[in-house]
């Protein structure tokens, strides 16, 4: 076998590295560094990248320094301090308690509810959308009912009702409760897209080529829709921080003696508090704007980097 | 014994209809075909769009179901997915695509392209498969850079080329070549045909060459098989089917192949409008009362066409053929 390409032609082991440099020297960059391009050509959207890795990172850093049941303790002295003390940077609320300080563990906690949110609802429906598209058939109709099921399923009530039946919930147990109703979406985008790619030739060249059907999924569909997919993790993982701080605000979501982004945008329940203590429930708000706002930035971007067409950055 | 023996092969899809969604009709799209691919050879198989000869192309290489009938390849019934898993069949059976844009995958560069046939079948080594795949790309004429860039980085020719490397990487015995160059412009089809016949040469490679395009094909089969409405209406050497036309679609076919002498443009028209009147008026004789084709009837030793034994005779006679 091998020899009867040998004989047809010149190339030989003795030439492998120096056509594997040749190759290197011309080779298309990888996908990280056209994403880093693409981010380098969008100002706005660097700042956005900054902002959120740097909130973030110093929330969940700073939450570490702060003894939260310590901090939820009323302090009648501290009773709506104003904002821009030394003891009080952002002022407190009715209980005399930091702003600042819940607004750090706060985001702590319903960011890591968001991103958790978005790591296992995401991973799920785009599974279930990709399997469901790729077999088809039987496969896909039984998988669709299932959907089609949870779909019917009044999804707010559901959750509240489990949130009252579960006695001791934290936010570990609330990104699963949450996870079994939003993968619901991603998994019907992921599929319609997966109906059309699994037609295309380059699936049956794979088949031919004797590629399982798994491999066929992750490593040939997937990359193809990766676009789809980072769109849609974006902005899920912008929705989900406002899944959780919706039901805080209604009072369904983290219990109340854990502060979180609804806790504090709740605070604004109360006329007074919204004409006369901004500060108590302002700051989360702004927060939760800023940072949506910053993740469809980037979001843009990163579909930019996996579609050629629409590229800004410098080409190769 | 023939390289692959197709026999009977019929290909349905059901239609599906009413409340129930019962199978109420089926679409035939190939419709008992028979034939044997030789090897070393290059099988043409010619017909309009829609005549099934995709179909038949795909069911040979495994990625359609057939309804019924078999496709034996060393003794064994390809037709079954359990038998095809335990020859590695798709190892000695490849195919090339017409679209080469969307046969090659967008998101791999092309060393993993060429290489996902070896990496399933042959377990090289890193090294040997990076030598294997630079052989490859060598032998379709294609420089090493190409080794780490993406299928759209290339022209369409240069794509093609790609994917007869792919289909060649694992030495096959028989290639399926669906309309692999229709979708390229003349002095490129040139260009990837001669190309095909190179490989085939140094490999010992069989065709089965799927094509509308009569000049093609003759370029490149020995032996051919016209299809209409999923069956076959006649097979015979390229000699037969070029000089010696006997069922009225071939003569169709055969008149519809445009002729760029502009002196003799009345003649042509002439001619092409007589073939359409006989068609027209004797399609009865032609075709059996369901409007398909009849039962394949020998008239010589290579060739065969599909009609009623009488009319076949009166009609090879007329030729000036050698009887059977």
């Amino acid at each position: 076998m091998a020899e009867n390409f040998e004989q047809h032609s010149d190339v030989s082991a003795a030439d492998l590295a120096r056509l594997t440099q040749e190759a290197q020297a011309e080779a298309t960059p990888s996908t990280a560094k056209i994403i880093w391009s693409e981010f380098k050509a969008d100002k706005p959207a660097m700042a956005a990248l900054f902002i959120i890795v740097g909130f973030i990172l110093f929330v969940m850093i700073g939450a570490l320094f702060i003894n939260t049941p310590k901090m939820m303790e009323t302090n009648i002295m501290g009773y709506f301090n104003q904002p821009f003390t030394p003891e009080y940077w952002l002022g407190a609320d009715s209980g005399g308690r930091s702003v600042a300080k819940q607004l750090i563990v706060g985001s702590r906690n319903s960011i890591g509810i968001a991103i958790g949110l978005t790591v296992i609802s995401s991973t799920f429906g785009i599974c279930w959308g990709l399997i469901s598209g790729y077999f088809n058939g039987y496969i896909d109709w039984g998988m669709q009912r299932v959907y089609d099921f949870m779909m019917m399923l009044p999804m707010t009530m559901m959750i509240i009702v489990l949130v009252t039946i579960i006695p001791h919930y934290n936010s570990v147990t609330l990104t699963l409760i949450f996870s079994i109703f939003y993968w619901e979406g991603t998994s019907r985008l992921i599929r319609s897209r997966t109906l059309a790619e699994s037609e295309k030739d380059y699936v049956s060249a794979s088949r031919t080529s004797g590629t399982n059907h798994w491999k066929i999924i992750f490593r040939e569909i997937m990359p193809n829709i990766s676009s789809l997919i980072i769109v849609d993790c974006t902005l899920s993982f912008a929705e989900n921080i406002g899944v959780e701080t919706g039901l805080s605000y209604l009072g369904f979501g983290l219990p109340s003696q854990t502060p979180s982004l609804g806790t504090m945008i709740a605070n604004a329940n109360d006329p007074n508090n919204i004409t006369q203590y901004w500060w108590t429930w302002l700051p989360a708000a702004l927060e939760i704007i800023i940072l949506c706002l910053s993740i469809s930035y980037v979001g843009q971007v990163l579909r930019r980097a996996a579609d050629a067409s629409q590229r800004q950055g410098a080409a190769d | 014994m023939s390289l692959v023996e197709i026999k009977d092969l019929k290909v349905h899809y059901p239609i599906r209809t009413g409340f129930w969604n019962r199978i109420t009709d089926s679409v035939r799209a190939v419709d008992g075909i028979t034939f044997n691919i030789e090897a070393g050879e290059t099988y043409g198989l010619v017909g309009e769009s829609g005549s099934g000869k995709s179909t038949t192309g795909k069911s040979v290489v495994g990625l359609e179901k057939v309804t019924s009938g078999s496709i034996m390849y060393k003794g064994v019934d390809i037709t079954k997915k359990a038998n095809r898993t335990k020859l590695d069949y798709n190892q000695d059976v490849q195919m090339i695509f017409q679209d080469s844009l969307s046969s090659l995958n967008p998101r791999k560069r092309i060393e993993d392209i060429i290489a996902e046939p070896l990496r399933n079948f042959e377990h090289l080594s890193k090294d040997d498969e990076k030598l294997r795949v630079l052989q490859l790309l060598d032998i379709v004429g294609l420089d090493a850079d190409a080794l780490y860039k993406y299928p759209h980085q290339f022209s369409g020719g240069q794509r093609q080329r790609i994917g007869v490397a792919r289909a060649v990487a694992t030495n096959p015995k028989l290639i399926i070549a669906d309309e692999p160059v229709s979708a390229l412009d003349l002095s490129v089809q040139a260009q990837v045909l001669n190309f095909m016949k190179k490989i085939q040469r140094e490999f010992g490679i069989s065709y089965l060459f799927i094509s509308h395009d009569l000049g093609v094909v003759r370029h490149m089969c020995n032996n051919i098989a016209i299809m209409n409405r999923g069956r076959l209406v006649e097979i015979g050497t390229r000699e037969d089917i070029y000089n010696h036309p006997l069922h009225i679609y071939t003569k169709r076919l055969l008149a519809a192949i445009p002729e760029t002498n502009v002196n003799q443009r009345a003649a042509h028209r002439a001619s092409r409008l007589a073939v359409e009147k006989i068609y027209q008026e004797q399609q009865s004789k032609y075709y059996d009362e369901n409007g398909e084709a009849f039962p394949l009837i020998q008239v010589s030793p290579t060739h065969a066409v599909a009609l009623p034994e009488n009319i076949a005779k009166q009609l090879a006679s007329q030729e000036g053929e050698v009887q059977a």
